[in-house]
């Protein structure tokens, strides 16, 4: 009698990989004498790295665990953005920690483990696989976001997290669920099949449960009407831990919409679009309207964010090649601009207290030269200016939604744009045309310096050489709507 | 027939005990009544032949999770009648959903008995002659392997979560050490004097 | 519907298990009264003393003189008490105590109600011992009876998580969950010759499962006066008393069967196979009786700390290892017990 029988598990080797390495980190972490934050988040580093690498080896076509675990190049293509986010997650959260003297070795395993149930999120081919990466995912970062349990702000953070989370979960359960009654399966192979089958005659169950389904995944990428939680967690939260959240995060959940949509459901993009749309359309305005009053910085860039997930869902709702394509060229660009804002943010320092307003930036031109002109140029691409990144991303996107004749959403997008451009630039004015009150402090430490100059040059010459990005971008969105189309 | 009316019997007392796990006054009470909804649905999944997720549910969410409930709950000191006084406000939306809930279960049910082609969404039912507990077993360790180790990965980061968040290390605090306990030596800690006849130590 | 039909459908198949029930409560009430009879005698002659010996014939009639000292005095509701929950918590301890011997086999075929997740039954209804403790201590509006209710809710659910891993164990050599299907797998050897270490887990837990000294913290009278049941007088300490007996009877029963054979005599040659095996299952719920009078004659009553430690520290991740351990050699043997259909 054979009793062990292993299923195919090759191209999950990353995770497999991090699921073990994490669990070795924890161990150290736990049993060393003193404090490990350091050496942790260096091999957590580490681990990442291999994770991509392995990623590229192992991640063929072939699926994983009965289905149930995708790979494909979009999925490779997304999950190497995710580890490149919280590869610098990690960077700013370690040195945040040294600053604040607050280390926990816990913070680069939870990351880890957090990077670790995205990169499920993105492969699920399964209802379920879906759910349980998405709740390992989120689980981590509600920690993390309450990581430090002696600030009121911090535990504040984690628990509207928590709770708003588990309310978006419990939407998305409900979806699965009714999905799972109509269409008799939770593999997305399966679903596809009975959704193609009555395409012209679908069960009222299905599109309701597609509707929670949507919701619910709606919440993570934090899309409007769903976006409340936003603001006072990126405020509550540790910034290093903001940070991750507006990087990793968002291009998993932005890929898994991606990855679901365009999957079981791609048969009834009718069905969907209009959802898509309406959500896209009301994240841009609010994301650029609500973001003129805020005085706080993390909450400002809550609302970009909040906009970005807009003009990113533009790409999902025209729903082709170019589409597609373009979400994942936005997401790689709205990586690197954000860290490189928050790791300025990190930078915002007075008497050895770290403050938020945008009003302390002011006159930062004069006393912190190089990271005034840093964040110059992330808040210019951010606004969309050429021939920044921040341009070409909505370039791309704007593109592919007038070449599905999405024209309004088009229109919509760049009027929204422009109300965006105002407050990125009132941003500029602080720090240029506005005479230093308190000067902030001197310093930066060498991780952070690198972070920030690192992912400033990238925004600026990344017009001398889109080509590889939009290549590779393009090759992902092949291979997913190649597969489904 | 006996089939019957142990399900109403089962099914009328869940319903009774849900309502009452919303609508008693003292907190104890309301998750008494959670208990006993957990046993009659248990009862239930016992009717329906599904003996191993019955006890499952007695063991896990009654003698384990319940308990814990009951603990923190007993020893809540909150005035729960001012807790109680945003309730009618938020009655209408909450029967709103309750009933929006309620209209999309029985969309489900029609679907199912009034579909033509539904009923070959309902379940199969597993081969007899095998234990529910051998079914499960079947599955759960190979074509599911992915999903149960994920989920242990999940109940990882609960623990770490739980630790992280509340755990103090107290400077001061003292410990048993039981180590230290076995490794004391008479030698190290007695002396044997021998004291002269009344010269006292 | 014949009336005929009627009676032999639902009548005597409801009138036999009703005789059936009588057939196994009876005498386990009897087996309770005597018990206490038993502890006295057996802690008094360790102690050097002469324990019950005035009424009756050695004092045979003890147990009935003390039933009938409960029956007679007044039950006292304290005026703070939750009324309803009060009076409910000795009834739950009680009736949980005797349900829980619907699986218990007697012997091969000799059961109440042979299902198949028997020992899963067994596991489900002794977790929920805990709640007659804590609805007792949480009624009475006492804080004596809170703090014993507090320590025996944090005590059982640790030791019923050491106590699963341990009917795991059981479990992985047998293949069914079925009771009968485990006593039967014992007849080559006794489970607790190869799982040693687990007997001795399973009987500690057991121990403290019971709120058994030396793990009697949620009583402590000489702390916490009686603990949980510290407001209790009459019939409802009685039932208290009753179910905590039951309960250790029904905890040796457990250890009999799961690991020493249940029915089956140690070995099946000619002067033990003559006995019938009910009489072999109740020596040796004796025996792990007298073992529960014996510990506690013995040992001091530990330190709440130390009774954590012992059961999260030491058990879990020993019965863990355990788990893991019988696991890898039934695999690498390649001695799987093939599952029973049924």
């Amino acid at each position: 009698m054979s009793i062990i029988q292993l299923p195919s598990m090759i191209s999950a080797s990353p995770e497999i990989f991090l699921a073990g390495a994490g669990m070795i980190l924890l161990m150290i972490g736990v049993f060393r004498k003193t404090d490990g934050t350091g050496v942790l988040s260096m091999a957590t580093i580490l681990c990442f790295i291999v994770a991509i690498i392995a990623g590229f080896l192992y991640g063929g076509q072939e699926n994983a665990f009965y289905g149930m675990f995708i790979t494909t190049s979009f999925t490779q293509f997304s999950k190497s953005l995710i580890l490149v986010g919280s590869i610098l997650a990690v960077v700013l959260a370690n040195d945040y920690m040294k600053t604040e003297k607050a280390q926990r070795f816990e913070v680069p395993v939870l990351i880890l483990f957090a990077t670790l149930g995205m990169m499920m999120m993105v492969s699920a081919g399964d209802l379920i696989a879906l759910y349980i990466g998405l709740e390992l995912q989120s689980l981590s970062l509600y920690v993390l976001a309450a990581i430090r349990r002696d600030s009121l702000k911090s535990t504040e953070a984690g628990l509207k997290y928590f709770v708003l989370g588990a309310l978006s979960s419990g939407m998305l359960l409900y979806g699965a669920s009714l999905i799972y009654g109509f269409s008799g399966s939770t593999d997305f192979l399966d679903i596809a099949n009975v959704i193609n089958e009555q395409k012209d005659n679908l069960s009222l169950g299905i599109l309701i449960g597609l509707v929670f389904l949507i919701s619910g995944l709606a919440f993570k990428v934090s899309a409007v009407p769903f976006h409340m939680w936003t603001p006072d967690v990126y405020e509550g939260a540790p910034t290093p831990i903001t940070a991750l959240l507006a990087i990793s995060p968002k291009i998993a959940a932005l890929c898994l919409f991606i990855q679901v949509l365009i999957g079981p459901f791609s048969a009834i993009i009718e069905q969907w679009q209009q959802i898509i749309i309406f959500i896209s359309i009301a994240s841009m305005t609010l994301g650029a309207v609500a973001a003129l009053m805020q005085t706080n910085i993390k909450r400002l860039l809550a609302y970009s964010s909040i906009g970005h997930m807009g003009y990113a869902l533009i790409g999902l709702a025209s729903a082709n090649e170019a589409g597609i394509s373009g979400v994942l060229i936005y997401l790689a660009i709205y990586l690197f601009m954000n860290v490189g804002t928050f790791g300025c943010i990190l930078c915002m320092r007075r008497n050895g207290q770290a403050v938020e307003q945008i009003s302390d930036l002011a006159g930062a031109s004069k006393s912190h030269p190089m990271m005034a002109f840093a964040l110059l140029v992330f808040m210019f691409s951010m606004a969309g200016i050429p021939p920044l990144a921040g341009f070409f991303g909505k370039w791309f996107i704007f593109l592919a939604a007038i070449e599905a004749q999405l024209y309004t959403l088009a229109i919509i997008g760049v009027i929204s744009s422009v109300v965006a451009a105002f407050y990125y630039l009132r941003i500029i004015k602080f720090m240029y045309f506005d005479e230093i009150v308190a000067p902030l402090d001197k310093g930066l430490t060498k991780n952070l310096r690198t972070v920030i100059y690192g992912s400033m040059t990238l925004v600026i010459i990344f017009f001398l050489a889109p080509g590889t990005l939009v290549s590779s971008a393009a090759k992902a969105a092949k291979s997913l709507i190649g597969v489904n189309g | 027939m006996v089939q019957a009316i142990a399900f109403y019997a089962f099914a009328f007392v869940t319903i009774a005990a849900g309502v009452m796990v919303v609508s008693s006054r003292n907190p104890v009470h309301s998750v008494l009544y959670l208990i006993l909804a957990f046993f009659n649905a248990a009862g239930l999944f016992v009717l329906i032949g599904a003996e191993f997720i019955a006890m499952i549910l007695v063991v896990v969410y009654v003698g384990a999770v319940a308990v814990l409930f009951l603990f923190v709950v007993m020893m809540l000191d909150i005035n729960f009648v001012e807790l109680r006084q945003g309730f009618m406000q938020y009655l209408p939306i909450g029967a709103l959903l309750g009933l929006i809930l309620l209209v999309e279960l029985f969309f489900v049910i029609g679907i199912w008995s009034f579909l033509e082609d539904g009923s070959m969404l309902t379940a199969v039912i597993p081969v007899q002659n095998i234990t529910n507990t051998h079914a499960l077993g079947n599955v759960l360790y190979t074509k599911y392997v992915y999903l149960f180790q994920a989920a242990g990965l999940i109940l990882l980061i609960a623990m770490i979560g739980a630790i992280v968040l509340t755990l103090r290390s107290r400077p001061g605090a003292r410990k048993q050490k039981i180590a230290d306990q076995l490794s004391r030596r008479s030698e190290d800690i007695l002396d044997v004097v021998k004291v002269k006849e009344g010269e006292g130590v | 519907m014949e009336f005929s039909e009627f009676l032999d459908t639902y009548l005597v198949p409801t009138a036999i298990t009703v005789a059936q029930i009588f057939a196994i409560i009876v005498p386990l009430l009897v087996a309770v009264a005597y018990l206490t009879y038993f502890e006295r005698k057996v802690i008094a002659s360790m102690q050097l003393r002469k324990g019950p010996n005035v009424v009756g014939p050695f004092g045979l009639l003890q147990p009935l003189a003390d039933g009938a000292k409960l029956f007679i005095k007044e039950t006292i509701l304290p005026s703070g008490a939750n009324k309803i929950l009060f009076a409910m918590a000795p009834m739950l301890t009680f009736i949980l105590s005797l349900i829980a011997w619907a699986v218990i086999p007697f012997d091969a075929g000799m059961v109440l109600a042979d299902i198949n997740v028997g020992i899963l039954y067994l596991f489900a209804i002794s977790s929920l011992g805990v709640y007659g403790v804590i609805m007792a201590g949480w009624a009475s509006n006492s804080k004596y009876a809170f703090l014993g209710a507090l320590r025996s809710a944090a005590q059982m659910v640790s030791y019923e998580v050491s106590i699963g891993f341990v009917i795991i164990t059981v479990l992985l050599c047998v293949g069914s969950l079925n009771l009968s299907a485990i006593v039967e797998a014992q007849k080559t050897i006794w489970f607790a010759i190869p799982l040693l270490p687990m007997f001795i887990i399973f009987f500690v837990s057991a121990l403290a499962e019971t709120n058994r000294a030396p793990f009697d913290l949620p009583e402590g009278e000489s702390e916490l006066v009686a603990g949980y049941f510290v407001e209790y007088s009459s019939m409802t300490f009685a039932l208290f008393f009753l179910g905590e007996y039951a309960n250790m009877i029904l905890m040796s029963g457990m250890t009999a069967v799961l690991f020493l054979g249940g029915w089956l005599p140690p070995m099946d040659i000619a002067p033990f196979n003559w006995i019938p095996g009910p009489i072999w299952f109740f020596i040796k719920i004796s025996l792990v009786l007298f073992c529960f009078l014996w510990v506690r004659a013995t040992f001091p009553r530990y330190r709440y700390d130390q009774l954590m430690r012992l059961g999260w520290k030491v058990f879990l991740p020993l019965s863990l290892a355990w788990v893991v351990i019988t696991a890898g050699v039934l695999v690498a043997f390649d001695i799987v017990p093939t599952p029973l259909s049924g």
